[in-house]
């Protein structure tokens, strides 16, 4: 219990330095907390010239669609990665991993060019595109581990008791990949939510994410807006590991 | 199968996601033939378009007064929807651009109009990614001097960018902790050995810390600093180089925390001088300090100075595009920004110096910007301009840049 009490301070700390600089002002050395409290970066990030509650919808949907779509590629790829033989397996998988081996750099540059070409690029189209590109890698390993546990027999023997395809899907496929799910859409959206650079390049500006706003205010020396924005930016975070931690105690 | 289903799903949405790819080639209006269009009619064009505007924003003062009143006065006055995209350095721009030119040079881009100066303008013009000229087709540009931003540290502007604000380079110290700050080079010098771990500026290639060290470079050969705006010369740079090298590799072991490292951004140098760490700050803005003031990230004692000898002053610039979707609502825009009632109202929002020859403000506006209030920090106009010097030729930033990577920061 103390264990667990210790870390949770640990992990919580940071965040608290986060909720008081985002309210300090005149906060200098050697003072331990700040001598002034204020609201002007939380005022500032909801005002509607801030254009933050904009790029925090952007960001959820955009990450939200990623995740989404991100599972419905690797449900299949899993399942075939984990239960079937295929020829050339190790290359396969050496494939599919490629875009998180590759440095993020060079390989945004390249689907940056790649995006121009397609005519993709400075829309939101490219950008959910380009963000399947990492996150679809991630969902299948995650998914792949939950398959290879998977005993395809509970699929036929539901068959055989006269259930229907979907019925096998919805009541034994699904209840039992649930976790698995759960932790590939959480990473598939954590891929996405984090995206910096392929958004910049992709995007254009056209697309405004909540990354943008925070890379530009931290680069700019504006603590307490950088700092109110890092908290807005962890909290969907904190939200769905909660979620998926939740669906995988439930199992 | 019951994997078929998803599958499906998968393929169809990345095929309807596809077919939501924009159609790429639309007719470009040509600086040719805008300029065989009077002025009322460009305005008129811009009426009802939008405008996307790539800028630096890492400031929340200028992006609040941006994106609030900047782009209700254009939607009001011109009928234009202004975009600001937010950009962490206008490299970033050129370097898209320059891609797009490499890629697909006849696709419509999506950037209308760029903050840009220096070495990113050049690459600029190097790559030739800029739409123009555009200078004579921007009426307000005529509210600036006639010779004003015809360089660009150094590299001549062509009229490829309008010079837009005007900046000068100024130290700050807090009046709380010293007295009597340094007035000169030489006194700087002085002052950080006898104070050892008590000075730094920002490691190459940050843009402030860049521009401290060129100050090094042009005070330490005894010549006139306007020499180095007027093209690069080997011979003076051999000479200056060599002396300004040697001031700033005497200066290092009596630098925050022996010069063994340096502050990355001039946010980190903007921390230390505050916790008190080191005893100066410096900007390439003027009113930085009294701007900080006002946020309550600068103790209100902070006070700033310039360098007897001169500190470094420059425009910047707004640029189009090559690939401009709307040069029509870009040079709108660019005129409405151009504006002595723009700058008037950006002084009074977030600081800044006035960049348009007095004479072309009318009464009404001169009487404003007699009115506006100086922040306590921010040195009267005339000191800033008895104290000026022009900025090198862009040749000399890229070489000093080079050797002190190469002497200074590993000798």
């Amino acid at each position: 219990m103390a264990i667990v009490t210790a870390v949770g301070c640990l992990a919580l700390a940071p965040l608290a330095l986060l909720a008081v600089t985002s309210l300090g002002r005149r906060w200098f050395w050697p003072d331990l907390l700040p001598p002034e409290w204020s609201l002007r970066a939380w005022q500032y990030i909801t005002s509607s010239d801030a254009g933050v509650m904009g790029a925090l919808a952007t960001s959820l949907a955009l990450s939200g669609v990623v995740a989404i779509t991100a599972v419905l590629i690797a449900v299949p790829a899993a399942r075939v990665l984990a239960l079937r033989r295929v020829p050339c397996k190790g290359l396969l998988t050496f494939g599919l991993l490629l875009p998180i081996l590759t440095p993020p750099l060079a390989a945004a540059m390249g689907l940056h060019a790649v995006f121009l070409h397609l005519g993709l690029a400075d829309s939101l189209a490219g950008v959910v595109l380009v963000h399947l590109v990492p996150a679809v890698p991630y969902a299948t390993v995650m998914l792949a581990g939950s398959f290879a546990g998977f005993d395809t027999d509970w699929e036929a023997q539901a068959r055989t008791l006269g259930a229907g395809r979907f019925a096998v899907w919805t009541r034994v496929t699904l209840p039992t990949l649930a976790p698995g799910l759960a932790v590939a859409g959480t990473f598939a959206f954590l891929v996405s939510w984090s995206q910096y650079l392929l958004t910049l390049l992709v995007g254009g500006g056209q697309v405004l994410t909540l990354p943008l706003l925070l890379v530009s205010f931290v680069r700019g020396g504006d603590e307490a807006v950088g700092a109110a924005l890092s908290l807005l930016f962890i909290a969907p975070t904190l939200v769905l590991f909660a979620g998926a931690a939740r669906v995988m105690r439930d199992v | 199968m019951s994997n078929r289903v998803p599958f499906l799903a998968a393929v169809l949405t990345v095929v309807a996601m596809v077919g939501c790819g924009r159609n790429p080639s639309v007719e470009q209006e040509t600086p040719q033939q805008l300029a065989k269009v009077e002025w009322p009619d460009i305005v008129a064009r811009a009426k009802g378009t939008g405008v996307t505007m790539a800028m630096w924003a890492g400031d929340e003062a200028r992006n609040r007064f941006f994106q609030g009143p900047v782009t209700r006065t254009v939607a009001a006055d011109l009928g234009v929807t202004l975009r600001i995209v937010p950009v962490a350095d206008a490299a970033d721009v050129v370097n898209k651009l320059m891609t797009e030119k490499s890629v697909a040079s006849e696709a419509r881009g999506s950037i209308d109009v760029v903050w840009i100066n220096g070495e990113n303008f050049r690459a600029a013009r190097q790559a030739d990614v800029l739409w123009g000229p555009l200078a004579d087709l921007v009426p307000n540009r005529r509210t600036y001097d006639a010779d004003a931003g015809t360089r660009d540290f150094g590299t001549p502007t062509d009229g490829f960018e309008v010079p837009w604000e005007y900046s000068q380079f100024v130290f700050a110290y807090d009046s709380a902790r010293m007295k009597d700050p340094p007035r000169t080079l030489d006194e700087l010098r002085q002052w950080i050995a006898r104070h050892p771990g008590r000075f730094t500026y920002p490691a190459i290639p940050d843009f402030t810390g860049s521009a401290f060290i060129r100050h090094v470079l042009l005070h330490a050969a005894s010549v006139s600093p306007e020499v180095f705006a007027e093209g690069f010369d080997e011979r003076l740079y051999a000479r200056a180089s060599q002396a300004a090298l040697n001031v700033l590799r005497e200066m290092r072991p009596n630098l925050w925390r022996r010069g063994e490292t340096y502050p990355a951004t001039p946010a980190e140098l903007n921390r230390l001088f505050v916790n008190g760490e080191v005893d100066f700050s410096m900007s390439y803005g003027p009113t930085f300090a009294s701007e900080r003031i006002a946020r309550g990230e600068f103790p209100p004692t902070v006070r700033t100075f310039a360098l007897e000898e001169g500190t470094i002053a420059n425009y910047n610039f707004l640029a189009i595009p090559f690939n401009a979707p709307n040069p029509a609502g870009a040079l709108a825009v660019i005129d409405a920004l151009l504006s002595p009632a723009h700058a008037l109202a950006k002084i009074e929002a977030i600081g800044g110096m006035l960049p348009h020859a007095l004479a072309s403000l009318s009464e009404d506006e001169r009487r404003k910007y007699d009115a506006l209030p100086r922040g306590a920090a921010t040195l009267p106009l005339d000191v800033l301009s008895a104290r000026r010097v022009a900025e090198a030729d862009v040749e000399y930033l890229i070489r000093l840049e080079r050797d002190w990577r190469r002497t200074v920061l590993q000798p």
